[in-house]
């Protein structure tokens, strides 16, 4: 454990903090001499990992990483790295239980996709808290946080649960969906039958919220940025803060699900709108609605779909655009295989003009995960997109790639 | 005649000397224990369990171990406290519809198994006598534990502290106490207590440690 610490901390150049941390678990696992009926002493701060490595073949157009019109985070076969070994995630996740029941948790990431100069990124800060129980509640949750709304970043350090990629619709929920604020959450379970739970929260630094999405379209990507995350336009040399707030407006949101207790079938619906001064020259103003269902028809099937609809306007640029983005995805799991096919659809339309930043495609994805042990998952996925991008690249690019991945989970 | 009618006679003497000697039997199996498991304050301490440490001799279990289920309802485990007597099978059904990768670390039994709804799996023999603490890799709040006895006569106590153990057949018995949080050991918590005719009532005084256990995300939040 202590070893997997030491790299994390080189990497995250928090070593100081770090050795702090991993000498308070070692002397508590230490101090627990263990008796016959003696229990192990929980830890209040608890510490995970996770390492994904991957084998990738990207399509022949670079990609949006490195300012090209690839649709997907591994492009560029015409280059010398068309088939790569490569780190695809490093996360680092910390948890506290404090005092009157707060819990903290708070994550950081580092990827090696080079926008970010090899910073760490901060994922999520945050302090909650909750009253009452499973079947009636409510909690409180303050700090960095992302929008709730992606059904598939379901998995362990907010990864896709189904496939290695998510779809272009929470690829983008998880570039520009991040911001500080407060939110609260209520729970309930009516007539022995039903969950209800309704989230609603407000938060700053969502003043850039669409333009990564207007100037350079769609991507599906893996890839989880933080509120510190540069997100790259295809422009050379500009890119968008993921966190920025100019307008000292706050952005408000809304989460309602419906489930039955069973989990057989789940429904989501979500509303974000930024509320943008767009007097201020740099304020982008996004509004946009997400409905989301969850199905489970048989035990070993996931059915899970989801529809995002929205506008984002930039006064002075007279660049906005409407957008719209559908995937659905089936996935077959038993014991510790799972195997998920998706579609994906998305679509940008011109508002305003010249130029014209239209950008259309779909894309459809294969996926096969295997889990083994309580550390280990390989997994397999092709993705094959057509799409077009009208400006500024012209171009129609076909990403058809491939990724064989080994994942650790500490 | 008269042969017949004694040898009715005798056979209806034996029948009821039998029935006797079977009801007497069976009130000598009656034996119970009552008892209040209790802290410093005196108020009850619920989810301890009272045991029998060691069988006295002469005494064995009267019926084969029943098998044994904790369940996984709503990101919780049901029960959160299983204690079993040592050898008991337990399985692990998932109620939920989401993934749980249950496992235990605990050197009394290391087991995982990866679990989704409807999936059945061989269940796990708890050889050892101990604690085993159970949790899901997935859902980092979710923890359970299996006290593993080492006799079938044991009690949890309700949430006044009370608790009774039952059947007991007569005969003096080495009774002890745990809690998951106790600070009190077991072994300091042993008491001798007689079964007879009449049931002995039993106290036992623990000092438990404050709960530090990982909290539930109980919204959306949380992983699935």
């Amino acid at each position: 454990m202590c070893g997997l610490s030491v790299a994390f901390a080189f990497l995250l150049g928090l070593l100081p903090v770090w050795v702090l941390v991993c000498v308070q678990v070692c002397v508590i696992d230490v101090s627990s001499a263990w008796g016959q009926y003696e229990v192990e002493e929980e830890s209040p701060v608890w510490v995970r990992g996770l390492l994904d490595v991957r084998i990738a073949r990207g399509g022949r157009s670079s990609s949006w990483t490195s300012r090209g019109p690839g649709k997907t985070r591994y492009g560029g076969r015409e280059t010398k790295r068309a088939t790569r070994l490569t780190v695809s995630q490093l996360a680092l996740e910390l948890g506290a239980a404090l005092p009157w029941d707060v819990v903290a948790r708070a994550q950081l990431n580092w990827d090696p996709d080079g926008y970010n100069d090899d910073r760490p990124l901060l994922i999520e800060a945050h302090l909650r808290k909750e009253w009452g129980a499973w079947e009636q509640g409510w909690g409180l949750q303050t700090g960095v946080m992302n929008l709730p709304f992606s059904l598939e970043h379901t998995g362990p350090a907010w990864t896709p649960q189904y496939t290695l990629t998510p779809s272009a619709l929470n690829s983008w929920l998880w570039e520009e969906g991040h911001l500080v604020g407060i939110e609260g959450e209520w729970w309930r379970v009516i007539q022995s039958r039903l969950r209800l739970g309704l989230l609603v929260g407000s938060g700053f630094g969502q003043d850039q919220a669409g333009h990564l999405l207007a100037v350079r379209g769609w991507v599906l990507s893996d890839a989880l940025h933080g509120v510190n995350s540069d997100l790259p336009l295809p422009v050379r040399g500009e890119h968008v803060p993921a966190f920025d707030e100019q307008d000292h407006r706050p952005s408000v949101y809304a989460w309602f699900t419906i489930r039955d207790l069973r989990r057989q079938a789940e429904l989501g619906i979500g509303y974000f709108d930024n509320l943008a001064d767009q007097d201020e020259r740099e304020v982008w103003g996004t509004r946009f609605g997400t409905l989301g269902v969850i199905l489970h028809p048989l035990a070993q099937v996931d059915f899970v779909s989801q529809y995002l609809i929205g506008k984002a306007r930039h006064r002075p640029c007279r660049c906005g655009v409407s957008f719209h983005a559908f995937y659905a995805l089936l996935s077959w799991h038993h014991r510790s295989h799972r195997i998920s096919a998706r579609y994906d659809v998305f679509q940008t339309n011109n508002q305003d003009g010249p130029p014209n930043y239209r950008d259309r495609g779909d894309a459809v994805t294969l996926a096969y995960l295997f889990e083994f042990g309580l550390q280990h998952r390989v997994g397999f996925e092709y993705i094959f997109v057509q799409s077009r991008h009208a400006q500024p690249f012209r171009s129609s690019p076909s990403d058809d790639g491939w990724q064989l991945s080994y994942r650790f989970r500490y | 005649m008269r042969a017949l009618l004694q040898a009715s006679t005798f056979i209806v003497a034996l029948s009821l000397g039998s029935w006797l000697a079977l009801a007497e039997c069976s009130f000598a199996l009656a034996g119970e224990i009552n008892g209040r498991v209790i802290g410093p304050d005196g108020k009850g301490i619920a989810q301890a369990v009272v045991f029998v440490q060691t069988l006295p001799d002469g005494v064995s279990p009267l019926t084969p171990l029943a098998a044994a289920h904790m369940d996984q309802v709503n990101e919780q485990f049901a029960p959160t406290l299983l204690p079993i007597p040592v050898g008991t099978e337990v399985s692990f059904p998932n109620q939920d519809q989401i993934h749980h990768h249950v496992y235990s670390f605990s050197r009394t039994k290391r087991f995982e198994i990866p679990l989704y709804r409807g999936e059945e799996v061989p269940p796990i023999v708890f050889d050892k006598v101990g604690v085993v603490k159970v949790g899901c890799n997935i859902h980092d709040w979710m923890a359970g534990i299996i006290l593993v006895v080492p006799t079938p006569f044991y009690a949890v106590t309700a949430d006044d502290g009370s608790f009774t153990l039952r059947d007991l057949p007569v005969a003096t018995y080495p009774l002890v106490s745990w809690h998951e949080r106790s600070q009190t050991t077991v072994e300091e918590t042993l008491q001798q207590v007689s079964v007879d005719e009449k049931v002995p009532n039993v106290t036992f005084s623990l000092t438990l440690k404050s709960d530090r256990s990982r909290l539930p995300i109980r919204g959306s939040r949380g992983y699935r």
